[in-house]
């Protein structure tokens, strides 16, 4: 087959050698989302796991960077869109691996469902969920994977505004990552206590535009593995509450 | 806490020298086990088991809420279990007896929350919501057995191991990482698990000879590393009704020559493809194509051609369940040591069969849908579905039950299909001796990171799973057989016609020479990475097929190295050969072979003596 279309191969070698290359001492651009107590600004100050692991991760590796906050939906599509640009914390998940390189994991993540009083009928597996309205927001991989099983999800723009939604009864079931959970229950003074069934352990990792340099997708892969090793992640999970 | 009560309350309230003699491997299994198990008696620390405080335990990302709150079992076993589990290889009695054991040895586990994850197919679907909503009703261990795609189980499992934290207690990992598992040091191996405290946790039932998978969860140091739940073969499919048409038939024949039948080999199979997506084109009123298969930049991409696309068109070299000393992924190895992937230094993933066979794989799709290029596995998976596909040269067994529903186009009125499956043609350079196809077999993996108590609990969720109780009613549900004495059932046998020859398939030997990937991958999750992405480039025309190949094999090579410094206090480490001409390994028998320029002529067989191969 290919000998019959060398020319087109040419062409497309040609096409190829004419783009624009990657300059790998370009500034990274990390992009983050608001999501206590994991990212957030507070006056204009950065903080939160995600930052100080950014920090980190890129001084170990050596590379320059810059850290701004986006919602999740977008900064995913500029990481798929720009160039030398990376979002992170992001559900790793079999139907989007090819859309970036990766780099993980980053934050271990276990996924609960929150309910506005107890249910008449407890959730001992995950289908005892199908028949409830579900709520979780855009860009989420745990919104995606109960959407692609089947459940009724409804997507808000952020996790807050789900917990008002259960509050007021426009959905019965809340999807959200139990510590950040905790953290928006006490921001917005509404508690909902324990969640009825822990239900989903996801890898969150670093979304790399896909034409991510070689050699620096290696450092900051050597350089993870040095944090993992050392201890320090250890240390950094239990300083968030997730260890 | 009253939330947790209460729901606890109210749920309770509710209710050849090509076959190994499996014998003999065996025996040698049993040998080596019992050897371990006298060393084990001085070496299993008691203390290990002794220090376990099951109402406290904590797991390691302790964000989870604890549902550590015994609860009350009823003495008999539920009745809507055992109607749920119905049929079963077992008399009443029997399985009673076995239920009653999960009860009393689960008992010590009661209240305690358990993770484990596999892939999603229809037979773990009935695992997570069924089964373990049954052994929750039993022992009290509440299971949550999450479902997700396969590549995301290995990336799982792989980050438990990377970060030491406890993920899940228990994987249904495919044993094509047993590689990896062996040279790991991370894994807790079936042959530990059945020891513990002098065989406390083994169900006195569980028949380990039984399984029919047990030769590809095993070491070549004789270990059982993982346990069988669920297995599918890729085999050959096509529309039984059409190729039976005398109309049909007589026009293929007088265009080709020979009979329209089972493909023998690749050439017939490209045969048949022209003939029904361009001489036909159109049958009753509905466009037909010749071939089916999926393209999309995607992990399932890579496992496509890594499951044995290559072996079918005869990359590597003979012998069961994987070729010595080059396997299907074109690696060689010496003395159980990989030594390359390249023909530079002996492999074979760059070779003239495997440029033919990746070649074919994409020359092919001119007969396929044109949405094929860009549909993944699951998306492809609807498509046999819809009776305007002739055949498919591969096609996943697992998917038996999505094509046996009365209402679609392809069953008749009695229930029975008008699709068979049997062997897939193989390619030019495949020789007697070699794995015919690819077997998938989703298997119990347990990682020493495990907290030992959380361990136990999820060791008995798995032994209920495959547990004679259950394979049957399984094996009905899911079709992924895993115990003979289910497959040689006379529930199997009435089943048969229903099933377009999967109960022939696996009543055979062939269930021997269909085999997963073998222990010359020494690393199943960064290797497989590979394979979508370099055949991704390669179908969608970044690279020709040679200089795409010739790429991918210096990736291999490049991996090996790297392995061979990291591992090299592993057994069977890697160890590259130096690079050579490739003239000296074209020139050597066997794998990787020279070309062969001739093409052969098609051969098809009668449906009744092309599955004679099986016996």
């Amino acid at each position: 087959m290919f000998g019959n279309n060398r020319w087109i191969l040419t062409l497309c070698c040609l096409v190829c050698v004419s783009l624009p290359t990657v300059d790998a001492s370009e500034k990274m651009t990390v992009i983050t989302y608001q999501e206590e107590p994991f990212a957030h600004q507070v006056k204009g100050v950065k903080q939160g796991m995600v930052i100080e692991l950014i920090e980190k991760l890129f001084n170990q590796a050596g590379i320059d960077y810059e850290v701004i906050f986006y919602p999740l939906k977008r900064g995913m599509a500029m990481a798929k869109s720009h160039q030398n640009t990376c979002v992170l914390p992001i559900e790793r998940s079999q139907q989007r691996e090819s859309q970036y390189r990766w780099l993980g994991p980053v934050l271990l993540s276990r996924y609960g469902f929150y309910s506005k009083k107890a249910l008449t009928t407890p959730l001992i597996t995950l289908d005892d969920a199908k028949s409830y309205r579900i709520g979780s927001f855009l860009g989420s991989g745990v919104g995606e994977y109960l959407a692609n099983y089947g459940y009724q999800v409804e997507l808000a723009n952020n996790d807050s505004l789900n917990l008002r939604k259960l509050a007021r009864g426009r959905i019965e079931l809340w999807a959200a990552d139990v510590v950040t959970a905790k953290s928006i229950m006490n921001k917005e003074g509404i508690n909902v206590g324990e969640p009825e069934l822990v239900f989903f352990t996801s890898i969150r990792a670093m979304a790399c535009h896909l034409s991510m340099d070689e050699a620096r997708h290696k450092a900051l892969s050597e350089a993870l593995l040095v944090l993992y090793q050392s201890g320090y992640m250890t240390e950094l999970n239990t300083k968030y509450g997730l260890k | 806490m009253i939330k947790c009560l209460t729901c606890i309350w109210q749920s309770i309230k509710q209710q050849n020298g090509r076959f190994y003699s499996s014998k003999s491997l065996f025996m040698v299994n049993l040998i080596i086990t019992s050897a371990l198990f006298i060393l084990s008696i001085s070496c299993v620390s008691s203390s290990t088991l002794s220090n376990l405080d099951l109402a406290t335990s904590q797991p390691a990302l302790n964000a989870q809420p604890l549902s550590a709150n015994p609860v009350t079992l009823s003495a008999s076993v539920p009745k809507w279990i055992i109607a749920e589990l119905q049929p079963t290889s077992l008399s009443s009695e029997q399985q009673q007896q076995e239920l009653q054991w999960f009860r009393q040895t689960g008992a010590p586990f009661n209240g305690m929350t358990i993770r484990v994850v596999s892939e999603q197919i229809n037979t773990h679907q009935y695992e997570s919501q069924v089964l373990a909503k049954a052994f929750y009703e039993l022992t009290g261990i509440h299971v949550i057995h999450e479902l997700t795609g396969e590549d995301d189980v290995i990336k799982k499992l792989s980050a438990q191991i990377m970060t030491g934290h406890n993920l899940y207690d228990a994987y249904i990992n495919d044993s094509d990482l047993i590689g990896s598992h062996f040279r790991s040091h991370a894994i807790t191996s079936i042959t530990e698990l059945i020891q513990t405290e002098d065989g406390k946790y083994l169900l006195p039932t569980l028949d380990i000879n039984d399984f029919i998978g047990l030769k590809f969860t095993t070491g070549p140091d004789g270990i059982i590393y993982q346990l069988p739940d669920q297995q599918f073969a890729n085999l050959y499919w096509y529309r039984s009704d059409w190729f039976e048409d005398p109309k049909l038939k007589a026009q293929f024949k007088q265009a080709y020559g020979y009979e329209l039948g089972i493909p023998q080999n690749w050439q017939a199979y490209e045969d048949i493809a022209k003939f029904f997506s361009h001489d036909i084109g159109v049958i009753d009123g509905v466009k037909v194509y010749g071939h089916m298969d999926y393209a999309a930049r995607d992990p399932s991409l890579g496992w496509r051609i890594s499951d044995a696309w290559l072996s079918m068109a005869g990359v590597g070299d003979t012998g069961l369940p994987n070729g010595l000393p080059v396997d299907e992924w074109g690696i060689r190895v010496e003395a159980c040591r990989p030594v390359g992937a390249s023909v530079e230094r002996g492999g074979a993933l760059n070779s003239p069969a495997a440029v033919y066979a990746i070649d074919k794989f994409i020359s092919w799709l001119e007969y396929a849908p044109t949405q094929a290029r860009e549909l993944t596995f699951s998306e492809a998976g609807k498509w046999p579905a819809k009776g305007q596909i002739a055949q498919q040269i591969f096609w996943y067994t697992a998917f038996v039950g999505d094509l046996t529903n009365k209402s679609l186009p392809i069953v008749n009125e009695d229930g029975t299909p008008r699709w068979k499956v049997a062997p897939s043609p193989v390619g030019k350079y495949w020789q007697q001796g070699m794995k015919s196809g690819y077997q998938d077999t989703g298997a119990w993996t347990f990682l020493n990171n495990t907290p030992k108590d959380r361990q136990l609990a999820a060791w008995l969720y798995a032994q209920f799973v495959v547990s004679k109780s259950v394979t049957l009613k399984k094996l009905l549900t899911g079709h992924t057989p895993i115990r003979l004495s289910d497959v040689e059932s006379p529930v199997m046998t009435q089943q048969a016609p229903y099933l377009g020859g999967l109960v022939e398939f696996y009543r055979s030997q062939a269930r021997n020479v269909w085999t997963p990937t073998g222990t010359n991958v020494p690393d199943y999750p960064e290797m497989a990475g590979f394979w979508w992405q370099y055949i991704s480039d390669i179908v969608h025309g970044k690279y020709s097929v040679q200089q795409g190949l010739d790429l991918f094999a210096a990736k291999m090579d490049s991996h090996l190295a790297k392995l061979e410094v990291s591992m090299a206090d592993k057994p069977c480490a890697p160890k590259l050969n130096p690079a050579k001409d490739k003239s000296f390994w074209l020139n050597q028998s066997g794998a990787p072979k020279s070309e062969v320029v001739e093409e052969p002529v098609g051969k098809t067989l009668p449906y009744k003596e092309a599955i004679l191969v099986w016996q």
